[in-house]
């Protein structure tokens, strides 16, 4: 059985008469461990499909399960118990609280998790040593570049040792050398970790790093 | 490293925008201050009729057709006033069925410089033998009767007289008194008047310096048989001798405590419409930041944060608001109620203060009243925001 199983899933919004089916229908197996990547034009549905692999949006019809476990059907404390320790989410925009510093906005899930003990305090360090950013634990996001916001929100998604990383676009505006540091990174956890990623990007080279590669188009998976 | 709690987080939300919040801050507590003035302002003149007709020992009192509020203003605003009627009433009253004990009083008033070398106030002439008003506080104090000649004031009057650890003479309608000391407070308006014995009357009225006239009284009070209802009575007095007025205990003070009703009604619409513009105040600055925080609240339940935490937040933020809004409000309220009663004419002259039991429980419905106006006022913007999807929140859809 797949780590992951998309089970018909569609997603249609509704915007005024007009009825948008961003997700139309769609089912897909991912493996535990699988370095998945999702390629597609902008509006072709990719950030609506990771949003509901990852629990934070939910499809207008079709399951997504988890381990056997439909996540469509939890409750809130369920889905955000899934949300918290079983996904780790990267998002397309710098996504750090500006209010709390590097090393608080990586200490933030386990805030909404048992709370956060020595223990977390102290993986919150480690994990912004480890995406090199060890000097800016106090620094606040308007104090960091954007490569830098992008690094904490990465040792962010690792807070709660996720076993399923969803990333949309998460190198999108950095220069080449930071994508190819994070892309290492990736692999690196995926590798040594066994942690599932799926992320999506527009670069096709980045998308040809991965084992696996998704296209999809007007809300339908054309391409694997 | 700084503490990470749910409460550093909201106290540094509320840091955010200083002026936004403290303007909240300060809208609750002026609404807050405004009900601890009003609710103690209603209560103290409530607590000082009551205080003031249970302290008088009397059932009824007997005054002249159409001086019923003359009298009460003497009683319970210590107002200086006079008003006569045919000491002959005594006897009628001696006749009516169900009256245990009656005494009478006659008010004087003193004018500095005419009459007396006071200043202005009433001289109370009692008959000492019949007494029941005055008795239990003169005993305590002096331990004889007053003998002619002999004055002894009010607890609020001393300090204008003073009177207090040495013996004053003092001229009384063209008549020296000797002021042997002064009474312990009573907590009526007779706490200003100054005490003689009624046998000094004839000399008053000789010295001509008084409009009072032979065989002349102010008021009599009333005490009722056992079992008897004093309201009964009351209206069996004033059926049986039309020229005067007689009001029970409970009534007295019925004239103050119908103005007080209106006031109070206004006083409840003020405070009304003023709680429902702070509750819209807080409705519109909560969705405006509710607004604002959308994609951060989306974020926060991305990553985990349960419906309940996002109240969390935003309670705690309400809360602070609410809390340090009301305790500001309860002191500012307490120190106008306090320095400004004596602006009001109804409290000007009232003796008793409010209790400390009494200011803590205005203080706690106060408090009470602030905290829910702000979680009122930010229960649906909080309710909206945390219904929402994570996603849509983020995209700010």
């Amino acid at each position: 059985m797949a780590q992951i199983e998309i089970r018909d899933v569609s997603k249609i919004f509704t915007v005024g008469d007009l009825q948008i089916r961003a997700v139309d229908d769609v089912s897909l197996g991912i493996e535990k461990g699988e370095f998945l990547s999702i390629v597609g034009h902008s509006g072709s549905g990719k950030t609506t499909f990771l949003s509901i692999i990852g629990g934070i949006m939910k499809p207008t019809s079709g399951r997504v399960l988890f381990e056997g476990k439909d996540i469509s059907s939890l409750d809130d404390a369920g889905l955000s118990g899934y949300r918290n320790n079983t996904v780790g989410f990267m998002f397309q925009f710098a996504s750090l609280l500006p209010i709390l510093t590097a090393w608080e906005n990586v200490l933030l899930p386990c805030l909404f998790g048992s709370g956060c003990d020595v223990n977390d305090k102290k993986r919150a360090e480690e994990l912004l040593h480890l995406v090199g950013l060890g000097d800016k634990i106090n620094a606040y996001p308007s104090q960091l570049s954007g490569g830098q916001q992008r690094r904490v929100a990465i040792a962010r998604a690792f807070m709660n040792a996720p076993e399923v990383i969803l990333a949309d676009e998460p190198t999108g505006d950095l220069d080449e050398e930071t994508e190819a540091e994070i892309m290492e990174l990736f692999k690196k956890l995926n590798r040594e970790q066994n942690v599932t990623f799926i992320f999506i990007t527009h670069n096709l080279d980045l998308a040809r790093q991965a084992q696996k590669q998704i296209r999809m188009t007007h809300g339908v998976i054309k391409e694997i | 490293m700084p503490a990470f709690t749910f409460l550093s987080f909201a106290l540094r939300n509320l840091k955010r925008k200083p002026l936004r919040t403290a303007m909240l801050v300060f809208s609750i507590a002026l609404l807050v201050s405004a009900l601890v003035f009003i609710l103690s302002f209603v209560r103290r003149v409530d607590s000082v009729i009551k205080v003031t007709s249970d302290r008088l020992g009397s059932d009824i009192i007997v005054v002249p057709a159409g001086s019923r509020g003359a009298a009460e203003d003497i009683l319970l605003e210590n107002k200086v006033k006079s008003f006569y009627m045919d000491m002959a009433v005594m006897d009628k009253l001696r006749h009516i069925k169900d009256i245990d004990a009656l005494t009478g009083q006659t008010y004087l008033v003193s004018i500095v410089g005419q009459c007396c070398d006071v200043p202005e106030t009433i001289v109370v002439a009692f008959n000492q033998d019949s007494d029941f008003i005055i008795k239990p506080w003169l005993v305590k104090k002096l331990g004889r009767k007053l003998g002619k000649g002999e004055a002894i004031v009010g607890s609020e009057s001393a300090m204008n007289i003073s009177v207090g650890l040495t013996e004053v003479d003092s001229v009384l309608f063209g008549n020296m008194f000797k002021m042997l000391g002064v009474l312990e407070k009573t907590g009526t308006g007779l706490d200003t008047a100054i005490f003689i014995d009624e046998s000094n009357i004839g000399d008053i009225l000789k010295s001509g310096k008084t409009i009072l006239k032979p065989e002349q009284i102010s008021i009599i009070f009333v005490r009722v048989k056992k079992g008897a209802d004093p309201v009964a009575v009351a209206g069996k007095i004033e059926d049986s001798i039309i020229e005067v007025d007689a009001v029970a205990r409970k009534d007295i003070g019925r004239n103050i405590l119908d103005t007080l009703r209106d006031l109070n009604r206004i006083f409840i619409v003020t405070v009304a419409i003023a709680s429902m513009l702070s509750i819209a105040l807080v409705w519109a600055v909560f969705s405006a930041i509710a607004n604002e925080r959308a994609w951060e609240i989306g974020v926060i339940r991305a990553i985990g944060a349960r419906q309940s935490h996002v109240s969390r937040f935003f309670l705690i933020e309400v809360l602070f608001i609410g809390c340090i809004g009301s305790i500001l409000g309860i002191l500012a309220g307490t120190a106008v109620s306090i320095l400004l009663a004596k602006h009001f004419m109804l409290l000007k002259n009232v003796t008793a203060d409010l209790g400390m039991i009494e200011r803590l429980l205005i203080a706690l419905i106060s408090f009470v009243a602030g905290v829910g106006i702000c979680i009122i006022g930010a229960l649906s913007p909080i309710q909206r925001l945390k219904k929402m999807e994570p996603l849509l929140a983020i995209k700010g859809d």
